[in-house]
């Protein structure tokens, strides 16, 4: 159903896009200045593109029911082949964003619940509310900007090395602990003032157990509820991190993609973005399914 | 030797004096019972002794638990006697308990951090204190798997797993039934046995009665009374003891049956089920003008249901109800248990009640006649919910249902949250108004003392009320 749905409307929106797509395609197998009419038509021919919408969709369906994705118009690739490769490196990316940002957001989030109206409640409100504004790409840059060319600490794009995960992850771990940290400030301050966590404390239980036996486990609900909703973000984020840093994913190849109209590769890098966003959600409903006995009953 | 001492506890907010000195024994195996209405300073003396007094509020004095000596104004020297020497009972003790943690677990981890036992051990002993409790089965149930008597159960277990001799609970049967109450009050004296302390602080006399021991009766922070329990009820000395015995709903004048009126709600063979769930049946009732209903029964047994039903909120799963002589489409009207809920938090209570006016179409001094007949005081519609008493908010409520010129009102709990002065004012305002100005009442209340001493008829809908199916039940007949 869902991948019926994506493919459907990323058909249509890239039907729909203005621009000769042969015109593209060519440009994309052969480069822009080796682009002419003739090779546009070439282009036409040979993929069939002035034919009618509805088969050439429901072809493609065909095809994806029988685990085909198709070849790129551009490389001529199987596109299996081209999101199996990219998608590793965008996955190993946004896994170590996620997991910066837990590093750095709940942590935060729970010292300043523990005192509401304290002052690092107050900074942090500040900060978080302060990155959370700021654009991705602009924090990007901003990084770039002083840490790459400035203090050249970091290379400022480029993969194959652990130092090149730094800038990328950083900045979108940033993003993400800007939220993170908000939701565990929330849920920290509203354990604090549940009868539980004062019963916890009277039963005799120091500051330090009560908050690691009765609170790290109750903030870590919301936060891993929230994390399937923060999947969108990171997506987005991935898609923009990978365009800046020159990072080989599935974002930069989607984008690549949607410039040189190669549908079949569109249709299959946002197939495997949507089912990952299915299956992430999945994943965090049986994790707070096992946290969390209430849901279950 | 008495196993806590309090000597001149005072505690003051600012230049306001909020318990004056007041001294106390808590001796093993005698039960001593704090007595007070809302604002008498009891849970502040509760607070004081254990050292959780709210920031801003100071107390003085000396505590003296164990061969510990400590100053009441230095409450962070008292966390170290939590679960180790004294036991906390919370109100609440459903929400008491970590919800993502089973009750084994709950209790083990005091044995184990507090007492200071090993992993092993630590099980052991939390499930023997289940056991003891009659919960063997409950220990890997999560709380809200529990009932609310066995979250209390369970609640004093992990209280005293640290080895805490003395118990204090504070108001531990807020909103419970008799019969949950009379539980309660078996469990905290079998837990002190011998030789443990129990200290209970409440407003709920039958509690006191049940637990017996010593008592101190408090009124805005001074002592009034002490003595033994059974001699304070025996012969109240004190002129505001008198009248807070007297409040008490076992000792109310049963009420003079009023001539009844036209019947104003009919039912035949009602039975009703709630989220599936079977409540009651084959109920047939007729209330008429100027006459209390009075509905009890445990939790649960569908009373609010019933009221629901008759009102028009609830579709009944079989039977008939037939409204007769309605005045007008809003003639019926409804109490509710919680004022604070039922009104808008934010705007004055003047602001609510001119609305409700404006919307029956009645004159400005509607409301001020109704002030004066309720003992309200006008300045209180100045003011939002929050901030007048429960007492006076219950009352701003029935002046809005009076408002709308009922012929029917389902008051579902209105007093059970109330102490018991207030309670008996309330409710004694509920039947006069009943009885002048011919509305029929139907009280719901968990209270069978108050039931039996206000109502015209009573329906008991419990446990015997509830039969498994609806072809078994017996006919139930009240008023007809």
């Amino acid at each position: 159903m869902v991948a019926v749905l994506i493919g459907t409307a990323t058909f249509v929106m890239m039907r729909s896009l203005p621009g000769d797509a042969a015109w593209r395609i060519a440009a994309g197998r052969y480069g822009y200045d080796n682009v002419d009419a003739a090779a546009a038509d070439a282009v036409r021919a040979e993929l069939g593109l002035d034919g009618p919408a509805l088969p050439a969709l429901l072809q493609w369906l065909g095809d994806l029911a029988r685990f085909d994705f198709g070849n790129s118009l551009v490389t001529g690739q199987p596109i299996v082949d081209e999101i199996a490769h990219q998608l590793g490196a965008s996955a190993s990316l946004a896994l170590v964003a996620v997991l910066l940002s837990l590093l750095i957001g709940p942590p935060l989030g729970i010292l300043a619940g523990l005192r509401p109206g304290g002052l690092l409640d107050r900074v942090l409100l500040v900060v978080s509310t302060g990155i959370k504004a700021i654009p991705q790409f602009l924090l990007a840059l901003v990084l770039i900007v002083v840490l790459a060319v400035q203090l050249r600490w970091l290379p400022a794009a480029g993969h194959g090395e652990a130092r090149h995960f730094i800038l990328p992850s950083l900045t979108l771990a940033l993003g993400l602990a800007a939220v993170n940290a908000r939701i565990a400030r929330d849920a920290m301050a509203r354990i604090a003032d549940m009868p539980f966590w004062r019963f916890a404390k009277w039963k005799g239980l120091s500051e330090r157990q009560t908050l690691m036996r009765h609170g790290l486990r109750n903030v870590s609900v919301p936060l891993i509820t929230y994390l399937g909703l923060q999947f969108v973000t990171l997506v987005e984020g991935v898609i923009i991190m990978e365009s800046i840093f020159g990072w080989p994913g599935i974002g930069h190849a989607l984008v690549h993609a949607i410039f040189s109209r190669d549908v079949p590769m569109v249709q299959g890098t946002a197939l495997v973005l949507g089912l990952g966003f299915v299956m992430v959600n999945a994943l965090i409903d049986v994790a707070v399914r096992r946290l969390d006995p209430r849901v279950a009953a | 030797m008495s196993l806590l001492k309090a000597e001149d506890i005072t505690v003051r907010d600012g230049p306001a004096t909020l318990l004056e000195p007041l001294s106390l024994r808590l001796e093993p195996g005698e039960p001593l019972v704090i007595l007070g209405e809302t604002g008498s300073g009891k849970s502040l003396m509760a607070q004081a002794i254990m050292g959780t007094l709210p920031p801003g509020l100071e107390a003085k004095g000396q505590v003296g638990v164990g061969k510990h000596m400590l100053n009441a104004a230095a409450p962070q020297r008292f966390r170290g006697l939590w679960g180790r020497e004294i036991g906390v009972l919370p109100q609440e003790p459903w929400l008491s308990l970590d919800p993502l943690m089973q009750a084994r677990s709950q209790i083990a981890e005091a044995h184990r951090l507090v007492r200071g036992l090993d992993r092993p051990n630590a099980t052991t002993r939390a499930e023997a204190d289940l056991a003891a409790l009659g919960l063997a089965g409950a220990a890997n149930k999560y709380p809200h798997e529990l009932s609310g008597g066995m979250a209390q159960r369970v609640a004093i277990a992990a209280a005293r797993a640290g080895g805490a001799r003395i118990v204090i609970a504070d108001e531990p049967t807020k909103g419970l039934d008799a019969a949950r109450r009379d539980d309660v009050a078996r469990l905290l004296l079998s837990e002190m046995g011998q030789i443990g302390g129990l200290l209970i602080i409440t407003h709920d006399l039958a509690l006191a009665r049940m637990v017996g021991g010593r008592m101190i009766v408090l009124r805005s922070g001074k002592i009034v009374e002490q003595g033994t329990t059974n001699q304070i009820f025996a012969a109240p000395q004190h002129p505001y003891t008198k009248e807070l015995l007297a409040a008490d709903p076992e000792n109310w004048t049963p009420r003079q049956r009023a001539g009844s009126g036209q019947t104003v709600v009919s039912t035949s063979g009602l039975a009703v089920e709630r989220a599936g769930q079977h409540l009651f049946s084959k109920i047939t009732l007729d209330i008429h003008a100027g006459e209390v209903l009075g509905v009890t029964g445990p939790s649960g047994c569908g009373k609010s249901s019933l009221g629901d039903a008759l009102l028009g909120l609830l579709k009944p799963a079989a039977g008939t109800i037939t409204r007769g002589s309605e005045k007008h489409a809003f003639a019926f009207q409804k109490l509710y248990q919680d004022p604070v809920a039922a009104f808008p938090r934010k705007r004055t209570l003047g602001r609510t009640i001119y609305d409700t006016l404006t919307l029956s179409g009645g004159r400005p001094n509607e409301v001020d006649a109704l002030l004066a007949r309720l003992g309200l005081d006008p300045r209180l519609l100045a003011r939002r919910p929050d901030a007048v008493s429960g007492g006076e908010l219950q009352r701003v409520s029935l002046l809005r249902v009076l408002l709308r010129n009922p012929s029917f009102i389902v008051a579902d709990e209105p007093t059970s949250r109330l102490d018991p002065i207030t309670q008996a004012q309330v409710i004694s305002l509920l039947t006069e108004i009943a009885a002048q100005d011919d509305v029929a009442v139907m009280l719901v209340s968990h209270d069978a003392a108050l039931i039996r001493n206000t109502s015209d008829e009573v329906l008991d809908l419990g446990p015997h009320g509830v039969p498994d199916t609806f072809e078994n039940a017996t006919d139930v007949r009240v008023g007809t």
